[in-house]
This record gives structure tokens, C-alpha cells and sequence, in this order.
């Protein structure tokens, strides 16, 4: 595509103009559902418990064990699907990624026992989705947006909400309709035969491999010029680990560790404590539905909003109401805490995800993006899966979820400080004008074509 | 140790077995179709909503 290097819009070389729906937004469909397609499937995962109970004779405890593996195989693989991105193109990794993901999800059709079932998804399509995570998926974002780079983000994370209400009750109704094999052998074939090739053809890791460039503008230099100078951020450096050396990626990965400690002892424990509470599973069935819908519209709100304000300011915001959230927990009695709870916590659940991937790119700039937030993303995961285990000895040892939800309001309000003492305005490519020549990003980017 | 089965949608880990045997039977309860219907329906979105993106794109490259 490369050769289309006039624009996809018919513009003049030379001239700076916009007409018609920006390429970038196709990216982000399509991105969207890989997203869509990749999250759904992990989820569907819950729906087949029970039949796999049944069929093989194992507990739940048992197929437990391929979910847990998956959690922390997905956590460790961001790093390192986030440098290949870096080093060769979120195309090349998003559709290898669904490539493998797509095949090893048919493959489960064929699973007999739990450790076949370890092994293609506690393994094999739990890494291969960490290549369809914001580790990448964010990076071809970050590239290819700027100026709404917060809402743009925001759209393609609320694929995954959306992917958990279609695909989930599509596995659940072709479970009952024609078994768990045909349920498997469906997705992985529907992503199989249409997200690859959405991805092949409309995918690009850089608007300069369309002639554009980023927020889509069409290119001032030749028409066949490859756009090779793009501002990075304040805090850019050469090598990845001298990132490391600055207080920014410390503060945003402190405060997305937080994220994934509340979120995934929320989601493990949620049932389990409204059962404490006397609270029917219909009841949390309806308070899970309102949190999702609240979910989907704050994440848009949200990402609309941190193209406008300061993002570690709504982070931090985001942070605290979250705090609020697990306070009505413990404060509020139990069918007054639940509704609380989802109407709350809804509205902060995914809203740090854009606000993290954007903020990483806005400081760091997107060279070395995969990498830096492939390791905040896994912070989140594998502080999500310690948490989940200390609120179930904790649970165990006091009967109670108060001490735990209230240490977790505790590490949210730390989170929200720490969010906001992030010095945006001196760190952020949004407001600190990159030298020509400084700390800019001279080397051409990753193309498709290489 | 608490079963680590079980989330609220985020991210992507799997959704809880029995939240979800709740929020099947009010989904059933409130649009009342068979399982059949539910298939086609939902795998109608699914495939639909690729091919959508792809023929636009190729409109567009088209100008």
C-alpha cells in the first residue's frame, strides 16, 4: 500500500487537508474486533466449565488450573510481544498472533483431557493473545493517532467489552445448540477465515505505509517521500531500558499494578462475596450487566475527555472513584453495596487502560511503546493474579471481605496521588514542543513493506 | 484458595460459570428466542461486522 502514497484521499501533494473518514479509523475497526474476537473467546472460556466437568469427570478446581496458567502466560508474554512489535511492525504481530490464537482455538475442539486443554490455552492461546492486547494493538494506535489518541484508544479497549457480550453468549448458545467442540471449532474458524484477512488488508503499522501521516495529514514532502521524521516523546530514548531511569513509567506501571489488583479480585471474588452477603447470583447476574453497560459508555466518556484535559488528572480521578467503589463495599450493607458498586465502579472499570497506553506514548513516544507498556501490562496481570490468591486466604482466615477491600481502597487512593503527581505538562509530547533534531525519533519506522 | 474462574468482563479472563448460568436464563427470560435463533443472530454480527469494515476500505481505496 505503500505505492498509494498521494493519500488514500485523493489529495493534492503538498497540501495538508483532510477529506472523508481518516484510514486511521479502519485500523481501529479492524483492531477493534481482533479485539472483539481475541478477548470473547478468553472469556468463553467460564461458559464450558460445567460440560467439561461433566464429560471429563474433573472438578472445577482442576480446569481452574488451564484458566490460572493462562492468566500468567498472558501476563509474561505482553513484554515480549510488545518488543516484536517494536522491532518489526504491530502488523506483522497482530495477524501472526490471530493466526496462531485462531488455530489453537479450533484445536480445543479436539482437546480429550484437562492437560490438552493446559497446553492449547493456558499456553498456547494465552500467549497469542497478549499479541492482540494494547501491547500492540495500542502501539499501531499510538502511531497512527496523536491528537485523539485518548479516544481512539478508548474505542478499540471497548472492543473487548463488546467481544465479552457477543461472543460469549455465541459460544453459550452453540454450546447448547451443537456441543463444545462445534462451539470451539466455530470461533476459531469465524476468526480464522474473517479476522486474519480484515487484518492482512486493512491493517498498516504506519500511516506513512499510506502516504499519511499521523492524525491524517497527508504528507507535505514528496508523494513518494517515506515519511521518516515523527516527534516522539519528551522522554524518549535511545534503548528501552534507559526508560527505566525516569519517574513516569515508574508511576504509570505502580499505578496499573494497583489496577490489576482491584479489578482481578473484583472479578474473582465478586460472586463469592455477594454470596456472603446474602446476595442471590441473579442479583449479581443484573448488577454485572448494569456494570457493563456503564463500563462501555465511561471508558468512550473518558477517552473523549483526556483529548481535552490533562490525562494523569482524569487517571488519577479515575483512580479515587474506584477507591470509592471498594469503600461502598465495606461501609454499605450488602444489597445497598452491590448496586453501589456497579454503578461506581462501572464507570472507572476500563477507563485506565486508554489513559495508560496514551500517556505511556505521549512521554516515551511510540519506538519503544510495545516494550514499555508490554511491562506495565504485565504488572497488571501478574499483580492481578497475586491478589487474587491473598483475597482468598484472606476471605478464609477472617470469613470477611473487609480487610481486603479496604486495603484495596487504600492502594486505589495511593494509585489516584501517584497518577496525579505525574508532571504531564513537562513530560507530555502535548505540551512540550520536541526539538527539531532533539529528543525526535529520526529513524524510519517499521514498515509493512520491509 | 478462591477459584480463579470468574470475572466481571475485564480484560480477558473467563467468565464466571454460574454468573454467567444467571445471566443466560435472564437473557432467555427477556428475549424469549431458541438457542438456534440466539446462533444466528449473534454469528450474523460476527461475520457481518469484518466484511462491513473490509468492503468500506476497499470503497475508499477505490476513492
Amino acid at each position: 500500500m505503500s505505492g498509494d502514497s498521494s493519500g488514500l484521499d485523493g489529495a493534492e501533494p503538498g497540501r495538508s487537508q483532510k477529506k472523508g473518514i481518516y484510514y486511521g479509523w479502519y485500523v481501529i475497526a479492524a483492531l477493534f474486533f481482533a479485539t472483539f474476537v481475541a478477548i470473547g473467546a478468553r472469556q468463553g472460556f467460564g461458559v464450558f466449565v460445567k460440560t467439561w466437568e461433566q464429560d471429563w469427570g474433573v472438578t472445577t478446581a482442576t480446569i481452574s488450573v488451564a484458566a490460572a496458567t493462562g492468566w500468567i502466560v498472558n501476563g509474561i508474554s505482553q513484554p515480549f510481544v510488545g518488543r516484536l512489535t517494536d522491532i518489526y511492525g504491530g502488523r506483522r504481530v497482530v495477524v501472526l498472533s490471530l493466526l496462531v490464537m485462531s488455530i489453537a482455538t479450533m484445536g480445543i475442539s479436539l482437546v480429550t483431557n484437562i492437560y490438552g486443554l493446559i497446553a492449547l490455552f493456558g499456553f498456547v492461546i494465552s500467549f497469542a493473545s497478549g499479541g492482540i492486547s494494547p501491547a500492540t494493538t495500542g502501539v499501531i494506535v499510538a502511531r497512527w493517532f496523536e491528537k485523539k489518541r485518548g479516544v481512539a484508544m478508548a474505542v478499540l479497549i471497548s472492543g473487548g467489552s463488546v467481544g465479552g457480550m457477543i461472543v460469549v453468549p455465541f459460544l453459550s448458545y452453540v454450546l447448547i445448540e451443537f456441543g463444545w467442540q462445534t462451539a470451539w471449532l466455530m470461533i476459531g474458524g469465524l476468526a480464522l477465515a474473517f479476522g486474519v484477512p480484515l487484518l492482512i488488508i486493512v491493517v498498516r503499522s504506519n500511516p506513512g505505509d499510506m502516504g499519511l501521516e499521523i492524525d491524517g495529514e497527508v504528507s507535505d514532502k514528496s508523494p513518494d517521500a517515506r515519511i521518516v521524521v515523527r516527534p516522539v516523546g519528551p522522554k524518549f530514548v535511545e534503548k528501552w531500558r534507559d526508560s527505566l531511569n525516569s519517574k513516569p513509567i515508574w508511576q504509570l506501571s505502580i499505578a496499573y499494578f494497583v489496577c490489576g489488583i482491584t479489578t482481578a479480585s473484583i472479578a474473582v471474588h465478586f460472586v463469592r462475596w455477594a454470596v456472603s452477603e446474602d446476595i442471590t447470583t441473579g442479583t449479581a447476574a443484573l448488577a454485572f450487566g448494569v456494570l457493563s453497560g456503564i463500563n462501555a459508555c465511561g471508558v468512550l466518556a473518558i477517552g473523549l475527555l483526556s483529548d481535552r484535559w490533562q490525562r494523569k488528572n482524569l487517571l488519577g480521578a479515575v483512580y479515587l472513584v474506584r477507591a470509592v467503589a471498594f469503600i461502598s463495599l465495606f461501609v454499605l450493607p450488602g444489597p445497598i453495596a452491590i448496586w453501589a458498586f456497579a454503578v461506581i465502579g462501572g464507570m472507572s472499570w476500563l477507563a485506565t487502560v486508554p489513559l495508560t497506553a496514551s500517556l505511556t506514548a505521549d512521554v516515551y513516544g511510540v519506538r519503544n511503546l510495545g516494550t514499555l507498556f508490554g511491562f506495565a501490562n504485565m504488572a497488571h496481570q501478574l499483580g492481578g493474579a497475586a491478589a487474587v490468591m491473598l483475597f482468598g486466604w484472606a476471605f478464609t482466615a477472617w470469613g470477611s471481605y473487609d480487610v481486603p477491600f479496604a486495603v484495596g481502597a487504600a492502594t486505589l487512593i495511593a494509585a489516584g496521588f501517584v497518577s496525579f503527581s505525574i508532571r504531564e505538562k513537562q513530560h507530555s509530547v502535548r505540551y512540550v514542543q520536541v526539538p527539531e533534531g532533539g529528543a525526535v525519533d529520526i529513524t524510519e519506522p517499521v514498515s509493512d513493506e520491509s | 484458595m478462591a477459584n480463579p474462574l470468574g470475572p466481571l468482563l475485564h480484560h480477558s479472563e473467563p467468565i464466571d460459570p454460574d454468573l454467567w448460568e444467571s445471566l443466560a436464563a435472564k437473557i432467555d427470560h427477556v428475549l424469549g428466542l431458541s438457542p438456534g435463533v440466539m446462533v444466528l443472530f449473534l454469528g450474523a454480527f460476527i461475520v457481518l461486522f469484518p466484511l462491513v469494515v473490509m468492503v468500506m476500505v476497499w470503497r475508499k481505496r477505490r476513492g
